[in-house]
């Protein structure tokens, strides 16, 4: 708990400094961000849920440009992990047991706000360094064979740390390609389960709005 | 106007992503990864006290709360199969006239409304799938102990029963004392029907003899 407080606490900071910072860009328009998002499950969620990563997810943003080096503003995803594990007996009591192909479905929505900094810049790339924290939509179904047997939907925390590199589209442009890696830190302490931390790989795009 | 074009294809963007990204688990499974047996028994009972069975000649069609009997080419192939894995366990198959340890009754459930069917009420209304006249003792109810966990039906499922014959007397019941539900896709065919049984016969080695 100490953990996501100070997680929280460094997001609420990194994102106070950008709105006190003199903005020195003269043009501040809103970028958007879409990505296409590979997650990588880690962990508990890797070693007890689901071991597959998913190609099924994207990653959005709307950020404030504050200055040249830092924006803040709204992310918003989704992944989609699933996996079926192969036919195995489950003792659901003392006498009683069940054939079955398990299945896990897991979905994850983060709504995070978040901050960029970009420690260098040049004309044909601006690495950078992001971090963000909020909520986590968390869909959970598990199936033995075709029939459902848990369904939980559930709110979460989430905390991302990330970094990655926007390549403009020429040297005066403020949109460009960007690549990028995320950890993101998610408990999830249901039905005996610890977190759904993973790992994610992003690439897209970053638009100027105006 | 192109700041609020731009936007609204980025909404539109997300919007295609978020309904287009899940796998749903149940349109991804074969026929046979879809099916789930489920075996439950009387564990203060030993099996290997019991000799002889006699198995049903017909199967019972439970369809919403009411019974009938039939006896199609899968319902055969059915009975067949329990034949097949209660001799290869060990008992030997008598006519009903021989007073056998065991009794064993095949039901075929199905329930044509959606939503949940309560294995509860299927147990609680046993005794009119199966009169216990038809294995001999008119004036004795079933005891079942049994409550499966997974309730929702959409489409048939197939049960067995074994009931403890040799003990009806003593029990003032006629005790079920295993039982086995095969669910899924596909389940309907006599080309299955062996596999299907085997799969609870598989998971039950308490019950060789």
């Amino acid at each position: 708990m100490k953990k996501i407080k100070k997680i929280i606490a460094a997001v609420i900071v990194s994102i106070m400094t950008c709105f006190y910072l003199p903005a020195t860009a003269q043009t501040q328009s809103l970028q958007f961000g879409l990505n296409y998002n590979y997650g990588i499950p880690t962990g508990n969620f890797k070693k007890n849920i689901v071991s597959n990563s998913s190609p099924r997810g994207f990653m959005s943003s709307l950020m404030y440009p504050f200055s040249e080096k830092l924006s803040a503003g709204l992310a918003f995803g989704f992944q989609d992990y699933y996996q079926k594990y192969p036919r195995e007996l489950y003792h659901l009591s003392n006498t009683q047991s069940i054939s079955a192909v398990l299945s896990n479905s897991v979905q994850t929505t983060p709504i995070l706000i978040k901050a960029k900094y970009y420690p260098v810049i040049t004309s044909f790339l601006k690495p950078y360094v992001s971090v963000a924290a909020g909520t986590n939509i968390i869909d959970y179904r598990q199936y033995y064979g075709e029939f459902g047997n848990i369904s939980q939907s559930n709110f979460g925390f989430r905390a991302q740390g990330g970094l990655g590199v926007m390549i403009p589209f020429n040297k005066t442009s403020a949109s460009g390609l960007n690549i990028g890696a995320t950890y993101d830190y998610e408990p999830y302490h249901k039905n005996n389960f610890k977190d759904l931390n993973s790992m994610n790989l992003q690439a897209g795009v970053e638009i100027q709005l105006r | 106007m192109k700041t609020r074009l731009l936007i609204l294809i980025g909404f539109a963007a997300v919007s295609v992503l978020y309904t287009s990204c899940t796998k749903d688990p149940v349109t991804n499974l074969s026929n046979e990864e879809s099916r789930i047996y489920i075996t439950d028994h009387d564990s203060s009972v030993n099996f290997s006290n019991y000799n002889s069975y006699s198995i049903s000649d017909s199967v019972a069609v439970i369809e919403n709360g009411s019974s009938s009997r039939e006896l199609s080419p899968v319902d055969q192939a059915y009975i067949d199969a329990v034949k097949k894995y209660m001799n290869q366990a060990g008992y030997t198959l008598v006519s009903k006239k021989e007073n056998p340890d065991l009794g064993v009754d095949v039901n075929h459930i199905i329930n044509t409304s959606t939503g949940v069917i309560s294995y509860g009420d299927y147990w609680y209304n046993y005794g009119g799938y199966w009169d216990p006249y038809y294995w001999g003792y008119p004036d004795f109810g079933y005891y079942i102990p049994y409550a499966y966990s997974i309730y929702q039906v959409k489409e048939g499922a197939l049960s067995i029963d074994i009931l403890d014959l040799k003990n009806a007397t003593e029990n003032n019941n006629i005790n079920v004392i295993w039982t086995g539900l095969i669910r899924g896709s596909g389940i309907l065919d006599s080309s299955v029907a062996d596999s299907q049984v085997k799969a609870l016969f598989d998971q039950s080695p308490y019950l060789k003899h």
